[in-house]
């Protein structure tokens, strides 16, 4: 994993994890930030990896950063998420982004089964350099079925 | 590549943009359907068995001991139609033409009397593609499509881009839920577009309205803040192309629709108003137009066998007839009136002798003496059907099945006749 | 038990709303006879305040009735924000029409909707099979 290849590798415990592999693998989770790893952010050494761990993994502040989850067991099928995301409505603005059946296998929600399967999540607009808090899924699902955590 | 799409018959929105996998006639994937939609589509786990006298028969007893129900009958009643083929729906009044029987559909303790004002261009009705489209303010009034047409507003009414409306609901729609309770539908709209409103409300509140855009202050019994009510005024006032989309909730609550039309006329003096009634079961619109192009009444009435005239009116709704107890047999096709009607008037269905034609068992097969499995519409049956909006949409097979379609069930009791 | 089984149970007074719900719908098309579709459909939505008035806990089965007919319920709390006492919800289904007025006031339309009906626990008594409404 490259970002454990960033880490101090010391397994000091102080930022509360057991050793740096834990850490690095909540740190691709978004479950930690990369300012919990005192040493890091403290220690000159350690300085051009803190700036290039930083730049690899976006903060994870307001905005979540990842962890789209749809609970299936709500989800109804109703396709508002699927017709409200603004990739969908981008990358297929005549099926998906008109109220139809997507045509085009780069949105990111689509119904099968009668319940919405989420890819090419890192499409959303919560990623990316251009990342905004975007609501859509979240705001139109008439039953709470999409959450990002 | 090209796609091959199906229709759904889950309910009368007939999404026509479904595709599937099948494996050996069985459907195993769904795609886009919702989740009512997939559970129409796969078929029902408990298929209803062709039986006489509860009995297991072949076709061909089944229908002529049929036939010999409804010969023997004096008032006999066609009630149903609204999961339907429109094929069937004509042979079924075709059948009550010829036997003299009573017919009526669901529509009749359902969407029948808005069905009934927009076929009689009383009210001002518009397309799902101009709702798509065009629509700028829409009002779910004593509806919750988010549970009985649950894509109607991903579909329709709310997110999809149309020509007129090409940014999106955020901008460019004004969706609005009245109703007595917060639904699902009314979460989506938000707070401030909800206008919760006591039970048996919906006219005065609809009187109110019309005072708010006659520029009088709205007064309502149930004190309803008289400032959102402007509000409310305001925002339909402004509307370019306005909708309201018509639920059951109001539909019950209305005693007459004279509030309704008042309103509808009000908000087309002031801008332009169009409304969408709610149908529910897949072809129960197709229901009423077959029957009124055939009669000029959509639902409610009885043929008489000689001179083929009708006689029409609420005393002929299936729940008079059979309060009053005159109906002595009955073909139930496309429905379940053993589960949909009060149960004080579905006692009374369930001692007289019964034919059931349907896909599954149902509650009213298992008090028939005669049961007749058909295809699935829109599964393992093709023909046409009406949307909630009047637009005809044709089904198409799927799957294969052993099962005669309804039209074909009832071709053969008629000619057995 | 306490002597809670020797007490009438107390019997309150409630306006029935019903309503739609896509899940019972979706249950209902696979069989009408499944244990999903009973478990989706043989409710009724109380205020909190009517299932203490009940002397009842969620989840008790309690007696829903009225002169039309009569059905043993699972009581659930509503949910709703806004409180609603004497107000209950029941999904439209052959439990809810068991008890709809066969009254039309000449419209040829029964009140399904909106009806009144009495509840009391039943303690301890089975939910009415779609089999036995009749
Ligand atoms: S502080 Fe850094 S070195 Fe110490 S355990 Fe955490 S990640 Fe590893
Ligand atoms: S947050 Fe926005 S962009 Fe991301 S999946 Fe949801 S709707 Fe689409
Ligand atoms: S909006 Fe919610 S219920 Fe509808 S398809 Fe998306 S996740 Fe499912
Ligand atoms: S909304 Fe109605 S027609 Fe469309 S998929 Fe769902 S059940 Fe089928």
């Amino acid at each position: 994993m490259e970002i454990y290849q960033f880490l101090p590798k010391t397994n000091c415990k102080e930022c509360g994890k057991a050793t740096c592999m834990a850490f690095a693998v909540d740190l691709l989770g978004r479950k930690a930030k990369v300012d919990d790893c005192p040493p890091l952010v403290n220690e000159a050494k350690y300085k051009a990896n803190y700036e290039k761990l930083s730049e690899m993994i976006t903060p994870v502040g307001d905005v979540t950063e990842t962890g789209l989850i749809v609970h299936e067991n709500k989800c109804i099928g109703c396709g508002n998420c699927v017709v409200a995301c603004p990739v969908n409505v981008a990358n297929d603005p005549f099926g998906a982004g008109s109220g139809k059946a997507p045509t085009s296998d780069k949105v990111i929600f689509m119904v099968e089964n009668g319940i919405v399967k989420a890819r090419n999540v890192q499409e959303c607009r919560r990623f990316g350099e251009n990342k905004i808090l975007c609501v859509a899924c979240i705001d139109t699902c008439p039953t709470k079925a999409i959450e990002f955590v | 590549m090209s796609r091959k799409y199906y229709v759904c018959t889950g309910c009368a929105l007939l999404c026509d943009d479904i595709e599937v996998e099948t494996d050996n006639d069985v459907v195993t994937t769904v795609h886009a359907a919702c989740r009512k939609g997939v559970a129409r589509m796969k078929g029902c786990s408990n298929p209803m068995e062709c039986t006489v006298g509860g009995e297991k028969a072949d076709i061909d007893s089944a229908i002529s001991m049929a036939a010999t129900i409804l010969r023997d009958a004096k008032n006999p009643l066609i009630f149903g139609h609204g999961n339907s083929s429109s094929e069937a729906q004509k042979k079924s009044i075709g059948l009550a033409k010829k036997i003299g029987a009573y017919i009526d559909d669901t529509s009749s303790f359902c969407q029948g009397p808005i069905i009934e004002a927009i076929l009689q261009d009383k009210l001002k009705t518009c397309t799902l593609d101009d709702i798509r489209h065009k629509a700028d303010v829409i009002i779910f009034w004593g509806a919750d499509p988010s549970n009985s047409h649950p894509r109607h507003l991903s579909r329709y009414s709310y997110f999809p881009r149309g020509q007129e409306r090409q940014r999106g609901w955020e901008e460019d729609r004004t969706a609005i839920t009245i109703d007595i309770r917060r639904s699902e539908t009314a979460d989506i709209c938000g707070d401030t577009r909800f206008y919760q409103i006591p039970m048996g409300g919906d006219a005065e509140f609809m009187e109110a309205l019309v005072s708010a855009l006659s520029n009088k202050v709205p007064k309502t019994s149930f004190d309803f803040d008289k400032k959102r009510i402007l509000e409310l005024g305001n925002v339909l006032k402004k509307a370019k192309f306005g909708v309201i989309c018509v639920g059951l909730g109001l539909v019950y609550s209305l005693e007459q629709l004279e509030p309704l039309f008042t309103l509808m006329n009000k908000l087309n003096e002031v801008s332009s108003f169009h409304l969408m009634p709610m149908v529910g079961q897949y072809n129960m619109r197709g229901f009423n137009q077959n029957l009124f192009v055939e009669t000029g009444y959509i639902n409610r009435l009885k043929f008489n066998a000689e001179t083929g005239e009708t006689e029409h009116g609420n005393n002929y709704s299936v729940v008079e007839v059979l309060r009053d107890m005159s109906v002595d047999a009955a073909l139930i096709i496309g429905s379940d009136p053993l589960s949909s009607l009060p149960l004080s008037i579905a006692r009374y269905l369930a001692e007289i002798p019964l034919i059931t034609i349907d896909p599954c068992n149902n509650l009213t097969a298992t008090r028939s003496t005669v049961t007749i499995p058909c295809a699935l519409g829109g599964v393992e049956s093709g023909g046409t059907a009406v949307r909630m909006d009047g637009v005809e949409i044709e089904l198409k097979k799927i799957i294969e099945t052993n099962n005669p379609s309804d039209e074909e069930i009832l071709t053969r009791i008629t000619e057995a006749m | 038990m306490g002597f809670g089984q020797f007490l009438a149970a107390p019997e309150i007074k409630l306006k029935i709303v019903t309503y739609r719900d896509v899940f019972q719908n979706a249950a209902q098309e696979s069989s009408r006879f499944g244990e999903e579709y009973e478990k989706l459909s043989a409710i009724i939505k109380l205020d909190p305040r009517d299932i203490s008035r009940l002397s009842i806990t969620e989840n008790d089965t309690v007696i829903v009735k009225n002169s039309y007919g009569r059905v043993v319920v699972t009581a659930q709390r509503s949910g709703y924000e806004d409180a609603h006492p004497g107000i209950a919800y029941m999904v439209n289904s052959p439990w809810s029409n068991a008890l709809v007025p066969d009254k039309t006031s000449g419209t040829g339309v029964p009140k399904f909707k909106d009806f009144e009906a009495t509840a009391q626990s039943s303690k301890g008594g089975k939910v009415t099979g779609i089999r036995e409404i009749f």
